[in-house]
C-alpha cells in the first residue's frame, strides 16, 4: 500500500511536468495525420524525459525498482504512433538497462514492448478510423494496464531466479499497474482539457472575426468613406465588446462609438499615438499597465489602454482604426490579437472594393476614351461647320481642319490616367477652337488661370467633358450669346478649378444622359484620385450661372 | 419654285443650306431663323413650302416646335440634324424626311424630288407630334415656358393669344387653335377662350342665358351656349 502512494507521489510530479508542457508554447498535439520533424523530435525528447526521470525516481524494492517509467514509450505510441513508442521505448530501456540491477534486462526489453504496445493500440485505431480514440482516457487506462501486466509477465519469464522474480512481481505488480494506469488516463484527460479549451477560445475568436467581415463587407464595398466611419465603429465596438472604438481618417476622428464619447468627437484632431501609427503605419499599443492611454481632451476620461490599428489600402494608410479600453479594465489578449486581424481583414476588402470601383472605372473611362476619339456628333458638327467656311474663307477652314486634327490626335496620344493642367487646358483649347466657330458669337470662352498651377496633376479628361457640357447644356440651349470660364487659382493652399456658364440651366434631378455622362465619369475618377469622399461639386444659380468645381486639397496636390 | 423656310441655330449651317438652296435653283429661301420663337411667327405669317428644321436648338427643340405649328399652317417638315437618326426613325412612318449634317447635295435632290411630287398631288401634310407639355411665351427678347398645368385659361383678343397663369399674363405666337388640340387640359369654353379643366372652381349660371366659370383663383370666364354641353360633358369623364 506504502508502495502505490509513494508511486502516485511520483505520478503526481509527472503530471505536474505534462501540465506545464501543455501549457508551453512548445506543446503541439497531433493535429496533422502525420508528425513533421520538429514537432516529433520534441515529443521524443519529452517523453524519454518521462520515461528516463520514471526510473530515476522509482523505488528500490529487492534490488530492483518499482517506477513510472512506462508512462513515456506507452504515452508516446498512443500519440504519436509506433515508430515513436519505439524510439522512446528504446531509449529508456537502454537507460534501465544500464542502471543495473537483476531485472534490469527485462525492465529494457519491456519497456521497449510497452512503447510498441502503445503504438499498435494507435495504428488500430488509425485502422478503424478513430484516431481520437488513442487520445482518449478509456484507452490510455487499458493499454497502460495492458503493457503493465506484460512487463510483469517479461519479468517472470526472462529474469533468473525465478522465485526472486515471482516475489518481486508479487509485491510490485498491483501497485505499479494501478499507478501507471491512472496516471495514463490523467495525461491524456489533462491533454483534452487542454485541446477543449484552445478549440472554444479559437472557435468563439473565429466566429466572431467572420461576423465581423461579414458586416463590414457591404459597408465597405464603396470603399472607406465618411458615412461608413461611424456603422464600421459601431460594428467593430459591438463585436469586440471593447469600451470604446474610433474610426479615422489620416487628419481627423470621423467616428466614436462607446464610453468618453462626449468629448471624443468627430472632426476632432487626431491624438499622438494615432498620428504615429498613420505616420509610420504601424500597430500602436498602450496597454494601460506599463504605458497608459492619457486623454488629451477631458481630465476624467475614463479610457486608460488603447490599441491603434493603421488602415491600409495598398500600402497607404488612409486612416486607424482604435480600440479602447477603460483605466479600469484590463485590455484583454484576445482583443488584442482580433484587432490586429481586423486591419489586415479591413484592408483587405478595402482593396477589393478599391479594385471593383477602379475597374468599374476603368471600362467607363475606355467606354468614354473610345467616344473622345472618335465621337460622332462633335465629329459632324465641326465638319458641318468647316464645309459651310469653306465657301467663304477656306483659309479659316484649313486652320479649323488643323485644330480638329489635333484635337483628335491629342485624344489618340494622352497619357490615360493623369495628366497636368497644363496638357488639359491644350486639349480643351484645341476643342475650343472648334467649338468657337461653330457657335461664332453665340460662345466667349474665358480662360483664367494662375501659372503656378500648370503642373497640377488630375485625371486624363477631366476638363474638356466638363466644358462640353457647360456648351451643350448650358450655352448652347441660350438664345442669347454665352460665356463660359475656365478658373484656376489657389484658395488656402487648396488647388481650385472652376468651369463656369452663364445659362444656368443645371438641373441636379436631371437624369444621367441629359446631364451627360461626362460629368459622372469625371466625378468618379476624381473621387477615386482624392481617395476622400470628394469629387466635383455643382452649384447653378438659375438663368445666370452653373458652376462645377474641382477642390484638389494641399496634401494631394500632386505637382 | 418651292418657298423654303430655313429654323437652324448655328449660324454656318444656316448659311450652308441656304447656299445649297440656292444652287439646286429650286427654291426660294423665304427666312432664315435662329430659333423656334421667330420660326413659328414666320411660318404663320409666310406660310412656306418647305420647312428646314434643326432638331437641336435652345430651349424649344425640332420635335416642340413641330408640335407647336397649326395644321392649318402645316408645311412639309425636313429635320437636319446631325446625328438622333434613332429619334427619327420613329417618325419616318409619318413620311418625316430628314437630312443628315453635313448636308449633301444628291441627298438633297432626293428631298427636292419628293417635295415636288408631294406639291403636285396637293396633300396636307399631317404629323403626329407629341403633347404640348410647356407653352413658349414672349417675354422680351426671351422665351418663356409656361407648363400646361399651370394655365388657367387663354384668352385670344387682337393684340394676340394670352396665357394666364396665377403669376401673370403671357403673349405666345401659338393658336388658340394649336393649344386647344395639342393639350390634354385646354378646352374651348368660348370663341375666344380655352379653360384648363384642371383649374374650374365653379361653373355659376348667372342668369337664364349666361354661364361663368369661376377658376381656382377667381377669375371669371364667360362660356358660350355652343361649348357648354361638350365642355359638361368632358368634365363628367374626367
Amino acid at each position: 500500500m506504502r508502495l502505490l502512494f509513494s508511486l502516485i507521489q511520483v505520478m503526481s510530479f509527472f503530471l505536474f511536468i505534462a501540465y506545464v508542457y501543455c501549457n508551453s508554447p512548445g506543446f503541439c498535439l497531433r493535429r496533422e495525420d502525420r508528425l513533421r520533424f520538429p514537432n516529433w523530435f520534441i515529443l521524443y525528447v519529452f517523453f524519454s524525459a518521462i520515461s528516463i526521470g520514471g526510473t530515476y525516481l522509482g523505488l528500490p524494492v529487492q534490488g530492483a525498482v518499482a517506477n513510472t517509467r512506462a508512462m513515456g514509450p506507452v504515452l508516446a505510441g498512443l500519440v504519436g504512433g509506433p515508430f515513436l513508442g519505439v524510439a522512446v521505448g528504446l531509449t529508456g530501456g537502454l537507460h534501465r538497462y544500464f542502471y543495473g540491477g537483476f531485472t534490469a534486462f527485462a525492465c529494457g526489453l519491456s519497456t521497449t514492448v510497452e512503447g510498441l504496445v502503445g503504438g499498435l493500440v494507435y495504428l488500430y485505431m488509425v485502422h478503424r478510423k478513430t484516431p481520437e480514440r488513442s487520445l482518449s482516457p478509456q484507452t490510455a487506462f487499458l493499454t497502460m494496464l495492458a503493457a503493465e501486466t506484460l512487463q510483469m509477465v517479461i519479468i517472470l519469464l526472462t529474469t533468473q531466479p525465478f522465485s526472486e522474480a515471482l516475489r518481486l512481481v508479487q509485491i510490485i505488480a498491483i501497485p505499479m499497474i494501478i499507478a501507471n494506469s491512472a496516471g495514463a488516463a490523467l495525461f491524456m484527460r489533462i491533454l483534452q482539457d487542454r485541446q477543449n479549451v484552445y478549440d472554444q477560445v479559437g472557435a468563439a475568436s473565429t466566429a466572431r472575426a467572420l461576423r465581423i467581415a461579414g458586416r463590414t463587407l457591404n459597408l465597405l464595398a464603396k470603399g472607406f468613406t465618411r458615412e461608413a466611419a461611424p456603422e464600421l465603429a459601431r460594428i467593430i465596438q459591438e463585436e469586440t465588446g471593447v469600451g470604446a472604438v474610433a474610426v479615422t481618417d489620416t487628419h481627423t476622428v470621423l467616428a466614436f462609438v462607446g464610453a468618453g464619447s462626449d468629448h471624443h468627437l468627430p472632426g476632432m484632431e487626431l491624438g499622438p499615438e494615432c498620428r504615429r501609427t498613420i505616420t509610420h503605419g504601424e500597430i500602436h499599443f498602450l496597454d494601460g499597465v506599463q504605458e497608459a492611454y492619457r486623454c488629451e481632451h477631458a481630465e476624467k476620461c475614463p479610457l486608460g489602454s488603447v490599441l491603434v490599428i493603421p488602415l491600409r489600402v495598398d500600402n497607404e494608410v488612409i486612416g486607424a482604426i482604435k480600440l479602447f479600453e477603460p483605466a479600469r479594465q484590463r485590455f484583454l489578449r484576445i482583443n488584442r490579437t482580433l484587432g490586429e486581424g481586423l486591419a489586415d481583414l479591413l484592408a483587405g476588402q478595402l482593396l477589393r472594393a478599391q479594385y471593383q470601383e477602379q475597374k468599374n472605372l476603368l471600362v467607363l473611362a475606355e467606354l468614354k476614351l473610345a467616344r473622345a476619339q472618335v465621337n460622332p456628333h462633335f465629329l459632324f458638327n465641326s465638319l458641318t461647320t468647316i464645309q459651310a467656311i469653306m465657301r467663304r474663307d477656306a483659309d479659316r477652314a484649313r486652320h479649323l481642319l488643323n485644330h480638329l486634327s489635333n484635337f483628335f490626335r491629342m485624344n489618340l496620344k494622352r497619357n490615360p490616367e493623369y495628366s497636368t493642367l497644363e496638357e488639359e487646358l491644350a486639349h480643351v483649347r484645341a476643342y475650343l477652337e472648334i467649338e468657337k466657330a461653330r457657335f461664332e458669337e453665340q460662345l466667349t470662352v474665358e480662360i483664367d488661370v494662375d501659372p503656378t498651377m500648370l503642373q497640377v496633376k488630375l485625371p486624363t479628361f477631366t476638363l474638356q467633358p466638363l466644358l462640353e457640357n457647360a456648351i451643350k447644356h448650358g450655352i448652347a440651349n441660350k438664345l442669347e450669346p454665352g460665356t463660359a470660364r475656365i478658373h484656376a487659382f489657389w484658395e488656402d493652399g487648396t488647388a481650385r478649378i472652376d468651369v463656369e456658364d452663364d445659362a444656368g440651366s443645371y438641373q441636379e434631378n436631371k437624369d444621367q444622359t441629359a446631364t451627360g455622362l461626362g460629368l459622372g465619369i469625371v466625378n468618379k475618377r476624381i473621387q477615386n484620385m482624392l481617395r476622400n469622399g470628394t469629387g466635383i461639386s455643382i452649384s447653378c444659380i438659375p438663368n445666370e450661372l452653373t458652376r462645377v468645381s474641382i477642390c484638389i486639397p494641399e496634401g494631394k496636390v500632386v505637382a | 419654285m418651292i418657298r423654303a423656310l430655313i429654323v437652324e441655330d448655328e449660324l454656318h449651317v444656316r448659311e450652308e443650306l441656304q447656299e445649297l438652296l440656292a444652287e439646286t435653283g429650286e427654291y426660294t429661301v423665304v427666312g432664315t431663323y435662329s430659333n423656334a420663337l421667330q420660326g413659328l411667327r414666320a411660318v404663320k405669317s409666310m406660310r412656306p413650302d418647305i420647312l428646314f428644321l434643326d432638331i437641336h436648338m435652345p430651349k424649344v427643340d425640332g420635335f416642340q416646335f413641330l408640335g407647336m405649328l397649326d395644321a392649318e399652317h402645316m408645311p412639309y417638315v425636313v429635320f437636319v440634324t446631325a446625328h438622333d437618326e434613332f429619334a427619327l426613325r420613329a417618325f419616318e412612318e409619318n413620311a418625316l424626311d430628314y437630312l443628315l449634317k453635313p448636308v449633301q447635295i444628291e441627298r438633297l435632290a432626293r428631298t427636292t424630288e419628293k417635295i415636288k411630287r408631294f406639291l403636285l398631288e396637293g396633300k396636307r401634310p399631317a404629323y403626329i407630334s407629341p403633347v404640348l407639355e410647356r407653352i413658349p411665351c414672349v417675354i422680351g427678347h426671351g422665351l418663356k415656358l409656361i407648363d400646361t398645368a399651370e394655365v388657367e385659361y387663354v384668352r385670344s383678343t387682337e393684340t394676340g393669344v394670352h396665357i394666364v397663369t396665377a403669376k401673370g399674363e403671357f403673349l405666345t405666337e401659338l393658336t388658340l387653335m394649336v393649344l386647344e388640340t395639342k393639350t390634354d387640359l385646354l378646352t374651348r369654353c368660348h370663341k375666344q377662350f380655352l379653360v384648363n379643366l384642371h383649374q374650374i372652381d365653379e361653373i355659376v349660371r348667372t342668369d337664364p342665358s349666361t354661364v361663368t366659370i369661376k377658376t381656382r383663383s377667381g377669375k371669371l370666364i364667360p362660356v358660350s351656349r355652343r361649348f357648354l354641353a361638350q365642355m359638361k360633358e368632358r368634365l363628367l369623364i374626367h
